[in-house]
Formats: structure tokens, C-alpha cells, sequence
């Protein structure tokens, strides 16, 4: 166990609302943007507290002007360099979505 | 970094490579200074003490020596170089290409110097100082000699021993990458490159500007004893001002007992690292950082497996395949039993860490002074029935590309112990006390689906309903004070990843605008109505959530609990009601809020939160305002939301109640004409004449009949039904079969007929 921890702030990332959400999403197949315009189509392996994204199986949906990515299969995305991530409309229940975004923001005043 | 040729090819990682290619190319000395061989990391105190006396030497040595020697050495001088390297190790110093050059003198002098004093460097011969560019400032390069110069020995020895293959190497992993790059690693061993490593211009270059001390274990006796783990020495010109890289970094994952490295993989004394031969995955005469070619070539046992295969092979057990490196919330669970501690079954990735107490059971109410923190990396049950579906059925399509992916050369880049103090810090961030409310999403959306899932399956699928259980791990520490200093102004801007600071102290003022333009008067009005409506909602969530805390409080506190839970009903109906009626809904107030969309989903959601006499004043202010809120709703057409909730009140309301609420549907004149234009209003209407019918089918003694007002009512009805034409009325959402004998009732079979008609009510039997 890495002793080093002073303190440790627990869920300490601020938008907690988009790790939970997403964490609902892993096994839906998602399409990724990134801010170099590459877009990567796969299946939500997992995500972490920073949207760092698994994907497998993946393609890239665009014409395959990024040849380089042909072979690739299972990637890791950093997550701060996603613009987007398309979602599958009937996996989101944006009342529930709303209501944990109200809650966020209640807890936040705090 | 290096230029040289035979460097190069060490560098380009194909062992195949025996001959050294003879030309080079042109050697930058600059370069060479600048980026030279990596950090020394010995004392350099010491150095340069030694240094120092050895100047002198050198100057005294230097009085007739050729001063021109010293800036540049001629660049075809290196090319001899290679020239006089077959040579054996034991050959005596200095090479005979040495006098070749311009400012042999200096160089000859300084390399016995040098390699007389240091008996460990003398047995290697080749000393190509005319990388002599021995400034005649102090540098560390006859330092650098000293100091590496042992383990430049070693390294030597390693050859040999490498060669031949018999002692097993304890890795020395940090350093694979440099050595690589440096040709120093037994990258390609072979026999002629060996000999051409001792004797290869890259030895003097290593031996002036210094070599990163490797603390070799073979060498017991060795004091400094760096984590094996640090980082690659850095490539900074090592001698320059700054004193060579030493200390461990900040953010070293923690030492690994070196007997690790060297136990057999079946004596591995922690579980946690045991993971089959692949731990230790080369044989053991070579050291573990060998290139991804290399690696190909030699080790065919399955190399680690890349992060995340959809399988996992035989080769890892299920408690090791559970302790894999797994950063991220990982959702393959495998078939088959779990282990006690790791729910789910083994899997090439697990979504659950190997915290230190992590305790999986029931949720406990946490004792107040103690918090317990809860795991939330944990998937639902539901989340994994339904991914284990899918892999399953991914797996029989796809069938195994698994052999394209089982050989990862580049998965030996970490430790095992490395990637768990990763993942560790991460997950310690995700840990939180009130998993309900910082998950509330995922929670929540889970709970729905099960729900959902049990509504539409019937029972034949007797599973039982599952529950997500976040396992809990205890809180360990308190609050956190930044660093301070007495009397210093602000605070330390230090901040990592487990104590981050609050960087900017920003205070929130409000603003009082008191200018007013009609377009604003517009936009404050509507913003005025999203703040209220926000507001409500936020009650209408804790009133939501009442349940779930009444179930996790303690008894002494649910009474308290209770109170609050009704407190926050009454207000929320208070904000809806008038001001001094208590059973009347404000009209402007609710029509106020119904303008709004998310307005009326507050109240299609508040409903049934309500108590009966509230929720019904609340539906009869909605049916009172029906036409100007049909009027609002024609950009949304969202009214059809309230029908479930109101359906459900409208069940239970009383007779009276009842007839009380047709009356106010139909209001004042021409209300009912425009209230059947929209099609929630026709089907409130009907709610409502199915409603009164039930109750008097059911319960002949029910008063609907006592007064006359019912009676009437209907009749009003349907005379407007007839008389409006069938274009402006609205096919309703939904048609209560007991229409038909309501109206049976109270029209003539003539009308009833043409009521079916119009109304497209089918004859139900009665």
C-alpha cells in the first residue's frame, strides 16, 4: 500500500456526474471525437474519473484517411483530448441525468 | 544521442547484426557534451575531489602537451577507432590508434593517468580518451570514469556472464530503454559484439562523460543502493553546474525488495505478484528489459497480455488474473466461481482493486465518528448479467483473435507491483462516503432498469432482484490543513494529486440590476419561473430520496428524518397553493410553472408525492386553467406527461371530489370545446367519466347520484361531444373501455350511436 498519502479526497474530482454516467454506458457502443478530428467508433470498455476511455473492437467511422489506425483494435483515449462522445440515445435517461446534474450542483454549493 | 555507427546498431534492436559497419558518422563533440551519456549518479563530491587531485596531475602533465588537441578531436580520428577495437580485454592501454591523432600526448597521459589509478578500469582497456576533449575544464569525464568505471566492469563481466549464460541476471530494469540506446544492453550478443563493446569508441565516451552507476546486485558490496525502479537517468549533460541525478523522484513507485527479482516465480512470497512464469517472463540469463524484437525471438511463453483481451487465457489463475493491472473500471467478468474477495469472478479485468481491507458485505450504517468509504468502481449485478451477455455472444461471432494479441512485447514495461500502486492512487480517489448520492446516476439507472426489467419479464425468471452492493473500505484519513508557515502571506501553491488545493478563493456576490428593458422584463420573468421550478425541484429530490435514508437511519434519528420529509412536502405544495387558501392551487402561480416544460414535469413528478386533498386542489387548478395552459403547451405538447400521475389521482379521489373537478373542466362557456381540441384535456375528460362510471358500476350506493350535479354534468358533456365537429376534436391518448356504459346511461340509443361513432368507442361487452 503506497504509504505517501497525506490525505487522499475521496471522489475529489468535481464532475463525478460524467464518471457515473459513463460508467453506465461501458459495453454501449459509443463513437469518440477527438479534438485532432479523429473519430473512433467502439465498444466502452471503461472509463475512469478523469473520462480516460477504453474502447475495443474499434474502427474509425470517418473514411480510413488514418490508415495508421487500421490495426488497431483496443485503444486507450486520454480524456482530455475528447471533443465528443456520441452516445446511443435510448441508453440515457436524461431525466435521470438531470437529476444527479441538480444534485451536483446542490452538493457543490455546500 | 551517439553517432556512432556500431551504436546504431546496437540501437536498431535486431540481434541478427554481427558486423560492426567501420565508417562513422561524424562525431559532434558538442553533442556529445550536451546530451551526453546520461546522469552520473554517484557522489559527486567525491568526484570531484578526485577530480581535482587529478587536474594537477594532468596539468603537470600537460606542460608540453599539444593544447590543440584539446577542443575537437579531428573527426577522422574516430574513424580508427573502430579499427583497433578486436582487441581482448586485457589488452594494456593505450590503443596504438591513440598516437594518431592530434593531441596523443594529452590523451596519452590522461588515460594512464586514469586507468592506472583506477585498477578496475585498467582490465578494459581501450581507453579512447581523445574524446579528450578534455576540456581543460574539471569535468566529470575522468570522474565519471572513476566512479562508473566499476560497473562499466560489471557491464563487461555481464557480457561474459551473459554469454555464457549461466548466472541469472537479477533484472536491473530500469534501465533497459538507455541501455538500448547507449548499446550497452545485451541487446544483441554475440560473441564479436561483445569484444566490440569493450573496446567501442561508445566505452570512452561513457568513461569521460560518465555512466549512469548501475547498481548491480551481483556486486553485493555496493552502498548506493538506488531503487531499481527509477526512472531511465536522465540525458542531461551530467557535469555542467548541476550535480548528477541521485535521489529517488518524487513519485517513485515503491522499491521492490530485490529478492524478488531473483526467486524463482514459484517462491514469490506475495500473491499478489504471483503470476505464473509470465512474471518473469525471460530466461533469466538475460536481463528483463530486452527490446520487443529480442523479446519475440527468445521468450515464447505468452508474453503478458495487453490490457484489455476479451479473454483471458489459461495461463493466470483467477486470484492473478483479479490482481492484473486494472486502471479502469473493467467490466469482463468470467464465467465461474469468484473468490470470496473479488465479486464477479476472475477476468481479464477487474473491476474491483486490491484495496487493502476492502470489505465486501451487506451495507452497514456507518458509525458516525468513523466513516466507512465505499468502492464505487463495483458494477451493478444487472450491468454484468448483461455484459457477460454480450461478450458471450460477441465471443461466439468473433471467435478468437486472441493469438494475435497474446504476445504484447511492450507489456513488460511495468512492474506488477508498479501498475497496482497506479491503479491504487486512482481508485483511492474514487472511494466516497455516500456512494447513493456521488453515484447517483449510475445507481439510479440500474435500479430503474431492474425495475423495468421485472415489470415486463414475468416471473418464470425467478431471479431475484439484485442489488448493488459497494463494498466498503474503511476511512483512513481526517482533515486535511494545508501546509503553513507562521507568519507567511497565502498559502504553499504545492499541491498533488491527494492533496490538491483550492487554487483560487472566489466569493460569490450577487448583483442587484435594477435596469429593466422590456425584452429583459421577458427573460427575467421566464428566468424567474426556471429559478422557482429549480427550487422545487431540489425539494421534490430530497423528498424522493426520503426513502432510501429513512432506511439508513438510525432509529433515534428517522423520527427527525420524518419531520423534515414532511416539511418538504407542505412546501413544496405551499409554493403552488394561494396565499391564504389551503385547498385551492394559485392559478397564477401553477400556470406560472406549467409554461414551462421542465414545470411540468415537476408536477407530473411531484403528484404523487402529494397527499390526496393537495394533489387533487392540484388537479383541479390544472383542469380550471386548462385551455390557457392547452394554449401554452402547443410548441411542447408535453401535457400528456401528467396523464399517468393524474389517472392515479383521480382513482382515488371521492365522488364528490370527483364531480367537483368535471365541473371545473368545464368551467365557463366554451371551456369544454377548447379542452376537447387538445388531447390531454379530452383524455382528462375521459379519466374522469371512467372514473365516475367505475364508481357506479361498482357501488350502486355511491353518491354520485345523490345530487343532480353528475348527472348534469354528463349531460353537458355529451351534448358538446355531439355538437362539436369531429375535425376539432382530439383523439385521446388513451379510450376507457367503460365509456360506452356511461353514456348508455344517460343518452339515447340514437346519440349513443352516434357518439360511438364519432368517439370511435368500440361496444365492450358489459
Amino acid at each position: 500500500m503506497y504509504t505517501g498519502a497525506k490525505q487522499s479526497y475521496q471522489f475529489y474530482h468535481p464532475l463525478q456526474l460524467f464518471y457515473s454516467f459513463f460508467k453506465s454506458l461501458v459495453g454501449k457502443d459509443v463513437v469518440v471525437e477527438l479534438k485532432n478530428d479523429l473519430s473512433i467508433c467502439g465498444t466502452l470498455h471503461s472509463v475512469d474519473q478523469y473520462l480516460n476511455i477504453k474502447l475495443t473492437d474499434i474502427s474509425v467511422t470517418d473514411p480510413e484517411k488514418y490508415p495508421h489506425m487500421l490495426s488497431v483494435k483496443n485503444c486507450f483515449i486520454r480524456g482530455s483530448v475528447v471533443r465528443y462522445v456520441q452516445l446511443p440515445a435510448d441508453e440515457v435517461d436524461t431525466q435521470l441525468l438531470q437529476d444527479a446534474a441538480r444534485k451536483e450542483a446542490m452538493q457543490q454549493k455546500q | 544521442m551517439f553517432r556512432f555507427q556500431s551504436l546504431d546498431e546496437d540501437c536498431t534492436l535486431e540481434e541478427e547484426e554481427e558486423g560492426l559497419i567501420e565508417e562513422e558518422d561524424d562525431i559532434d563533440q558538442f553533442n556529445e557534451d550536451t546530451f551526453g551519456a546520461g546522469a552520473v549518479d554517484d557522489d559527486w563530491q567525491e568526484e570531484h575531489a578526485r577530480l581535482a587531485q587529478l587536474d594537477e596531475r594532468v596539468r603537470d602533465g600537460l606542460a608540453g602537451g599539444d593544447a590543440s588537441s584539446a577542443p575537437l578531436p579531428p573527426p577522422p580520428g574516430s574513424v580508427p577507432l573502430p579499427s583497433s577495437l578486436p582487441r581482448p580485454p586485457t589488452s594494456t592501454l593505450p590503443p596504438p590508434g591513440l598516437e594518431e591523432r592530434g593531441g596523443g600526448d594529452l590523451a596519452l597521459s590522461l588515460t594512464r593517468l586514469l586507468l592506472g589509478s583506477d585498477p578496475a578500469i585498467a582490465g578494459v582497456g581501450a581507453a579512447e580518451p581523445d574524446r579528450s576533449c578534455f576540456p581543460p575544464m574539471p569535468q566529470a569525464p575522468p570522474s565519471g570514469l572513476s566512479g562508473p568505471s566499476s560497473s562499466l566492469l560489471s557491464y563487461q563481466q555481464h557480457q561474459h556472464i551473459l554469454h555464457r549464460g549461466g548466472v541469472p541476471l537479477p533484472q536491473v530494469n530500469s534501465h533497459s530503454i538507455w541501455e538500448n540506446n547507449m548499446g550497452f544492453g545485451p541487446v544483441s550478443v554475440s560473441p564479436g559484439l561483445v569484444t566490440h563493446m569493450e573496446d567501442s569508441p561508445l566505452m570512452s565516451i561513457m568513461k569521460e562523460v560518465g555512466l549512469p552507476k548501475r547498481p548491480l546486485p551481483i556486486r553485493g558490496e555496493d552502498g548506493l543502493d538506488l531503487s531499481e525502479r527509477v526512472p531511465p537517468p536522465r540525458s542531461s549533460s551530467p557535469v555542467i553546474g548541476s550535480p548528477p541525478v541521485r535521489a529517488v523522484p518524487i513519485g517513485t513507485p515503491p522499491k521492490q525488495p530485490l529478492s524478488h527479482a531473483l526467486n524463482q516465480q514459484i517462491h514469490c512470497p506475495t500473491a499478489v505478484h504471483v503470476r505464473a512464469p509470465v512474471q518473469h517472463r525471460y530466461p533469466p540469463p538475460f536481463p528483463e528489459r530486452l527490446s520487443p524484437n529480442t523479446l519475440l525471438n527468445i521468450a515464447n511463453a505468452p508474453l503478458c497480455r495487453p490490457p484489455f483481451p476479451p479473454g483471458v487465457g489459461p495461463v493466470l489463475s483467477q486470484i492473478q488474473r483479479a490482481q492484473l493491472l486494472n486502471s479502469q473500471v473493467g467490466p469482463f467478468p468470467c464465467g465461474g466461481p469468484a473468490p470470496p474477495m473479488l465479486p464477479g469472478g476472475g477476468g481479464g479485468f477487474r473491476p474491483f482493486f486490491s484495496q487493502p481491507p476492502p470489505r465486501v458485505g451487506p451495507h452497514a450504517a456507518p458509525p458516525n465518528h468513523n466513516p466507512i468509504r465505499h468502492n464505487t468502481t463495483h458494477l451493478h449485478p444487472q450491468h454484468r448479467r448483461m455484459l457477460t451477455q454480450r461478450m458471450q455472444s460477441r465471443g461466439d461471432r468473433g471467435g478468437r483473435g486472441g493469438d494475435r494479441r497474446s504476445r504484447d512485447p511492450y507489456s513488460n514495461l511495468m512492474t506488477q507491483k508498479e501498475k497496482e500502486w497506479v491503479a491504487r492512487i486512482q481508485m483511492m480517489q474514487l472511494q466516497s462516503t455516500d456512494p447513493y448520492l456521488d453515484d447517483y446516476y449510475y445507481q439510479n439507472y440500474y435500479e430503474k432498469m431492474e425495475k423495468r426489467l421485472e415489470r415486463d419479464k414475468d416471473s418464470s425468471r425467478k431471479e431475484p432482484t439484485t442489488k448493488l452492493i459497494t463494498p466498503q473500505v474503511a476511512k483512513l484519513e481526517q482533515t486535511y490543513r494545508p501546509v503553513q508557515f507562521a507568519g507567511s502571506l497565502g498559502k504553499l501553491t504545492v499541491s498533488s494529486v491527494n492533496n490538491p488545493r483550492k487554487m483560487i478563493d472566489a466569493v460569490v456576490t450577487t448583483r442587484t440590476d435594477d435596469e429593466e428593458k422590456r425584452e429583459k422584463q421577458v427573460w427575467n420573468k421566464r428566468r424567474q419561473i426556471l429559478y422557482i421550478v429549480e427550487k422545487m425541484y431540489s425539494l421534490l429530490l430530497e423528498v424522493q430520496d426520503f426513502e432510501k435514508k429513512f432506511l439508513q437511519t438510525p432509529e433515534e434519528q428517522r423520527e427527525a428524518l420524518l419531520e423534515q420529509h414532511k416539511t418538504h412536502t407542505l412546501q413544496l405544495y405551499n409554493s403552488l397553493k394561494e396565499k391564504e387558501w389551503d385547498d385551492r392551487v394559485s392559478d397564477e402561480q401553477c400556470l406560472m410553472i406549467m409554461s414551462v416544460r421542465k414545470g411540468k414535469r415537476l408536477i407530473s413528478r411531484l403528484l404523487p408525492f402529494l397527499p390526496p386533498p393537495q394533489a387533487a386542489a392540484v388537479i383541479m387548478g390544472i383542469a380550471r386553467n386548462l385551455p390557457a395552459l392547452a394554449k401554452k403547451d402547443k410548441q411542447d405538447q408535453v401535457l400528456c406527461w401528467l396523464v399517468e400521475p393524474v389517472a392515479v389521482v383521480i382513482q382515488a379521489m371521492s365522488s364528490s371530489a370527483l364531480t367537483d373537478l368535471l365541473q371545473e373542466l368545464q368551467g365557463s362557456e366554451g371551456q369544454l370545446p377548447r379542452v376537447l381540441q387538445n388531447k390531454f384535456g379530452v383524455t382528462l375528460l375521459y379519466l374522469i367519466l371512467s372514473e365516475g362510471e367505475r364508481m357506479q358500476s361498482s357501488d350502486p350506493n355511491c353518491q354520485l347520484m345523490d345530487d343532480n350535479r353528475w348527472t348534469e354534468l354528463v349531460f353537458s358533456v355529451t351534448r358538446e361531444l355531439l355538437k362539436v365537429p369531429s375535425s376539432s376534436l382530439s383523439p385521446p391518448l388513451f379510450t376507457p373501455p367503460n365509456l360506452l356504459s356511461l353514456f348508455s346511461r344517460y343518452v339515447d340509443r340514437q346519440r349513443l350511436e352516434l357518439l360511438q361513432e364519432k368517439l370511435q368507442i368500440t361496444a365492450l361487452s358489459r
